[in-house]
């Protein structure tokens, strides 16, 4: 079925292609990982919101994208939604380890905590640990006030900042277009209005 | 006024008789208490349905609202008004892409949203149905049409959902360089010559009635709030956010020497409330329906982009992807 050209003020609207009706398919936009970003050096990294993205390496391009475009960032990282293991206190039993895990080699992992509901989780530090259940449950054992869920991240399945990529905000300041404090408009407009009276 | 649609096909709330009345009332007090609610925890149907309504049509009217000023970037006055509109553009469809997140984390996947804005299932803020035909459309549309969505956006971002407010603060204050330069384009537009004033007078008196249609019917013939307020999904009603909005901008339209194509509009000294001439809501549902000056030309530029880039999307598709719901 061909229908009409379309009628638009923008002659690019118009010159447009026919094409045929989509209707997406399930993971035709992919599937979904995870941004931490870290606003300055020695900040924790926070966490921002989700990507979609076909895999690690373009997650991280959409995140800096997405996420890093406007305000300050010294480093970021993205993880597959999939290997970013959670525990709520309040609403689960202290996880153990699955027989995935069990034969694990022992890693490093990122700790997260979200201490109040509708807040952003925040880094608090790394454990050593034989599974991701493991480093949930010593994450648990150390805290003393109790966060709403915490967060644990093998670092082997992040995608970090490298060394030589840590310049890529380094313009973000001069970008002053993105800044209101740009757009002074009061003197005009009281020269306008003086004149007028 | 996002999820605003319920006005004219119920809000099913009887739907409610049939929730856990132990969970539901743990539910309310944590509501009560100031509490947010995050994705894991139990919620209430009526609650899950509204919420996603109302997210999926704001991140629809982000993606819809980047269409009309788009078009304006190459002819934009100028390399600086060029730089600071394709950034603006570029945050709302960054702001498209943190809102179908947060309603992802209910339940609908981004597929079957995107599938059902441009089949015209789901609705998507009703004023950008209409045409910017000259630069003072697109500042109108940069001023006083974002100016319309922060006083929502501020609202919101107070609510229940943990997820819609994390998206709205990033939001907020994204948009605070938007609504100043939209300004500065007007105030530009009116210190200008005759006939710059001219042609914003012109897209003032264009964009007044959509802009009163925008948020949302009249309390009066919307009545399904009292819930939706009591579970905080909808933070103020839509005859409050009306009445905020015109005190905050009909001063500064005025400043300017512009007239507002309304003859009843004034604030009563008695209730210090805006009295104005009831908007045609028979026009908006007829635009909301598909029958407006550009319902078709939204859609169809949104449904070709999806179709052209099908073959980008499969290319990079991994055929050992899973798909997980976003965390947060």
């Amino acid at each position: 079925m061909k229908s009409d050209p379309i009628k638009s003020l923008d002659p690019r609207v118009g010159r447009l292609p026919q094409t045929d009706n989509p209707t997406k398919q399930p993971l035709d936009q992919f599937s979904t990982f995870e941004v931490f970003v870290q606003p300055a050096p020695g900040k924790p990294f926070r966490h921002e919101g989700p990507v979609h993205a076909p895999g690690l390496e373009m997650a991280y391009v959409l995140a800096k994208e997405a996420f890093t475009r406007r305000f300050t960032c010294s480093s970021l990282f993205v993880a597959d939604t999939h290997d970013v293991h959670v525990f709520a206190p309040d609403e689960q039993a202290l996880p153990t380890d699955d027989a995935a895990s069990k034969a694990m080699t022992p890693s490093t992992f990122e700790i997260f905590q979200l201490t109040k509901r509708g807040k952003q989780s925040v880094q608090t530090g790394a454990i050593e640990a034989a599974s991701p259940q493991q480093a949930l449950a010593l994450a648990h054992q150390q805290c003393t006030a109790m966060p709403y869920a915490f967060w644990a991240i093998d670092r082997r399945a992040i995608r970090f900042t490298a060394s030589e990529e840590q310049d890529f905000w380094q313009t973000l300041p001069d970008k002053k277009f993105r800044d209101a404090a740009a757009y002074k408009g009061g003197e005009k407009l009281q020269r306008f209005l003086d004149a007028s009276r | 006024m996002y999820g605003g649609g319920i006005t004219f096909d119920g809000a099913g709330a009887d739907t409610l008789a049939s929730e856990d009345p132990v969970r539901l009332q743990a539910f309310e007090a944590r509501i009560e208490r100031g509490e947010k609610i995050e994705p894991t925890d139990w919620m209430p149907a009526l609650y899950r349905r509204q919420l996603i309504r109302m997210i999926e049509q704001h991140a629809h009217s982000e993606i819809i609202g980047a269409l009309p000023e788009g078009t304006w970037i190459t002819r934009a006055p100028g390399f600086k008004r060029k730089l600071s509109l394709m950034a603006k553009v570029q945050d709302e469809v960054g702001h498209a892409q943190l809102l179908y997140s947060a309603a992802e984390t209910l339940g609908k996947t981004r597929e079957e949203m995107i599938t059902d804005l441009i089949s015209g299932k789901s609705k998507y803020s009703n004023i950008f149905n209409y045409p910017a035909y000259t630069w003072a459309d697109a500042c109108f549309i940069s001023w006083l049409v974002d100016a319309g969505a922060i006083v929502n956006q501020l609202a919101n971002a107070k609510g229940s959902y943990g997820p819609y407010c994390r998206a709205l603060e990033r939001i907020c204050a994204e948009e605070s360089f938007h609504l100043k330069y939209g300004h500065h384009c007007v105030i530009y537009l009116a210190a200008g010559t005759q006939q710059q004033r001219a042609m914003f007078q012109e897209a003032l008196n264009r964009w007044w009635p959509p802009m009163m249609h925008f948020f949302g019917p009249a309390d009066k013939i919307s009545d399904h709030t009292r819930i939706l307020m009591k579970w905080k999904v909808k933070m103020a009603t839509n005859d409050a956010m009306r009445n905020q909005f015109l005190d905050m901008y009909v001063p500064k339209i005025r400043e300017l020497g512009f007239t507002i194509p309304d003859p009843m509009l004034a604030k009563n000294p008695e209730t210090g409330v805006w009295d104005y001439t009831e908007p045609d809501w028979e026009e908006f549902k007829r635009v909301i329906q598909g029958d407006g000056p550009c319902n078709r030309e939204r859609l169809d530029v949104r449904r070709i982009a999806e179709a052209r880039g099908r073959w980008v999307r499969e290319a990079l598709r991994s055929p050992r992807a899973v798909y997980s719901m976003p965390l947060a």
